[in-house]
């Protein structure tokens, strides 16, 4: 499967803060790929460099084979790419008519049916102004401005903030369905339920590093929580094994969060004389939170 | 449709312009009886008597339009307002908020600026037919006769030259992105030494001497000398301009193209 966005040892730095800290992403042709991290990791940063609004400190990236960090190719990149930024501000002296007007005149494939039938579900009134508009009026706008360009690629930061409910559902289902079409699919969001609804691929980013990078069913089937409980208590440095991406101990209870190799695992655990041993599914909620404590936690040692 | 938007932001400032232009032209127009007769009485006392402009503003009603007009508080309101139509673009957008959506689209952060600045210019064209177009009118309320070619080799000259105040507009404000800081500077920056250059070089001028101060002397080089011909076009004061005009859109555009948004 050809890769559409590839990054490098991709760095930004805003002074002496460092947002992201050499990223190597990898996201293939037709994926739905969630691209998940808290507040402040770097999401947005990267995905400003992906589209040339903000220039990488180093390293090097590129999406359908143009680099990212040329002007020239920057234009080429943003004529196949759909972006629907993460504030969703628009001109508010335009009406939503002539803000539809005007994004259409750059893409020569822009979806016309999609459009008339986007204005119809979001309930726009062609002829009202973006000022006028409620957070999540504009939000669909945004996202209609979006979905209507006829890309190749959609990048969506946090597309769904803002909206109700039944407006989610929906904004998801027109993902899937464009993703159907061949669209490959690349978003930002902390909506954990959105990303298993949708994506087949999920990256996760904490404070500038790319924490985990998998299909969404290698984690719902390779990530397994092992709970064993022990006759006499024990100290963490017992489960240095590979698969091991978090140990918690309490007490002569231990919680063990593996991403493979959980077979191996087990046995180890059985090794330590343990009385009982569960190994229980774990949702991306949990890897993520995982994910994300234990290097808070490890930063914060 | 950029030319559309660019007009869209700039038609409040714009239409400013126009009513600004109107009341200049027109006050300049109306005061021409008053102050012709001001003058006479002034040139009936000998002291007074060097003043030779008078004479000529007297009896020449194309030098009176270009002494009041052209080389003064026409070409000062004109300057003024086509550096405001060049303040904004994308820096103004990075500020409402509105540059990610800008900059998603296939649009390059040069065209931008150059978008911008060409719908400056094109206000300002504008803005100086009204000119001539008001000068029309009122001559003609007035009784007055008047060279309609001067007007425009003269309207011509303005807008050529004077786009260097759009360019330094547009600098200013991609560097201080605040209307009321960067129109303070423009007047700091070009209006104290428009001001002292124009005087010191008509001063030498009178005087037969020659300064280096001409080649920059912006006021001059948009005016003319009040009757226009090829021969009379200080050729070399505009090609200083337009050299410095470049410079200031290529200052513009690599700045532009540095920022992070």
């Amino acid at each position: 499967m050809s890769t559409v966005i590839e990054t490098i040892q991709l760095r930004k730095k805003y002074g002496d803060y460092e947002a992201v800290k050499g990223l190597n992403l990898s996201v293939p042709k037709g994926s739905v790929c969630a691209f998940l991290g808290q507040n402040g990791a770097g999401k947005s940063s990267t995905i400003k460099m992906l589209l040339g609004m903000i220039h990488p400190t180093s390293g090097s990236g590129t999406i359908f084979g143009h680099r990212i960090d040329r002007e020239s190719e920057s234009l080429l990149i943003r004529q196949k790419v759909a972006y629907v930024a993460e504030d969703k501000r628009l001109y508010d002296y335009m009406s939503i008519e002539q803000i539809i007007r005007f994004t259409r005149s750059f893409f020569p494939r822009w979806n016309a049916s999609l459009e008339n039938s986007l204005l119809e579900r979001f309930e726009l009134p062609p002829a009202r102004k973006v000022r006028q508009l409620s957070k999540g009026m504009r939000t669909k706008l945004a996202l209609l401005l979006g979905f209507c360009r006829g890309c190749e690629l959609l990048i969506l930061d946090e597309p769904t903030e803002g909206l109700d409910p039944v407006a989610i559902e929906e904004v998801l289902q027109i993902v899937v369905s464009l993703a159907s079409e061949g669209t490959t699919v690349f978003f930002s969001s902390h909506q954990i339920a959105e990303v298993e609804q949708v994506a087949d691929r999920v990256l996760m980013i904490d404070r500038g590093k790319l924490v985990l990078d998998s299909t969404l069913d290698q984690v719902k089937e390779g990530y397994r929580h092992i709970e064993a409980v022990f006759p006499e208590p024990v100290e963490e440095r017992d489960f240095r094994v590979a698969g091991i991406e978090k140990v918690r101990t309490n007490g002569r209870t231990v919680f063990l969060l593996a991403s493979h190799n959980v077979d191996t695992i087990v046995e180890h655990v059985r090794m330590l004389r343990a009385g009982s041993i569960d190994v229980l599914p774990t949702s991306l909620k949990e890897v993520f939170l995982e994910k994300v404590t234990a290097r808070s936690e490890h930063a914060s040692l | 449709m950029l030319l559309y938007k660019a007009w869209i932001e700039t038609r409040v400032r714009f239409f400013a312009g126009l009513v600004a232009t109107l009341i200049v032209c027109s006050y300049y127009l109306y005061a021409h009886a008053s102050l012709v007769l001001m003058w006479s009485r002034v040139l009936e006392d000998p002291k007074w008597q060097q003043l030779g402009w008078m004479r000529l503003a007297i009896h020449d009603y194309n030098y009176y339009l270009w002494h009041y007009l052209y080389d003064n508080y026409l070409q000062q309101i004109w300057c003024l307002f086509v550096a405001l139509f060049a303040f904004g673009g994308l820096i103004r957008e990075k500020q409402d908020g509105t540059a990610l959506f800008s900059l998603g689209l296939p649009i390059s952060r040069s065209r931008w600026l150059y978008t911008r600045l060409l719908v400056a210019f094109l206000e300002g064209c504008a803005l100086s037919v009204f000119s001539i177009f008001v000068i029309a009118v009122g001559a003609t309320m007035f009784h007055q006769t008047y060279s309609l070619s001067q007007l425009f080799a003269h309207t011509v000259l303005m807008v050529g030259v004077g786009f260097f105040a759009a360019a330094l507009g547009n600098v200013f404000y991609t560097f201080f992105p605040s209307n009321y800081i960067s129109l303070i500077l423009i007047l700091a920056v070009i209006g104290a030494p428009y001001l002292y250059i124009q005087n010191y070089v008509q001063h030498m001028r009178a005087n037969g001497r020659a300064t280096w101060l001409a080649y920059i002397d912006f006021g001059h080089a948009m005016a003319g000398p009040w009757h226009l011909t090829w021969s009379t076009v200080p050729w070399m004061t505009i090609i200083v301009m337009a050299i410095l005009t470049g410079v200031l859109l290529a200052t513009a555009a690599i700045y532009g193209d540095s920022i992070d948004y």
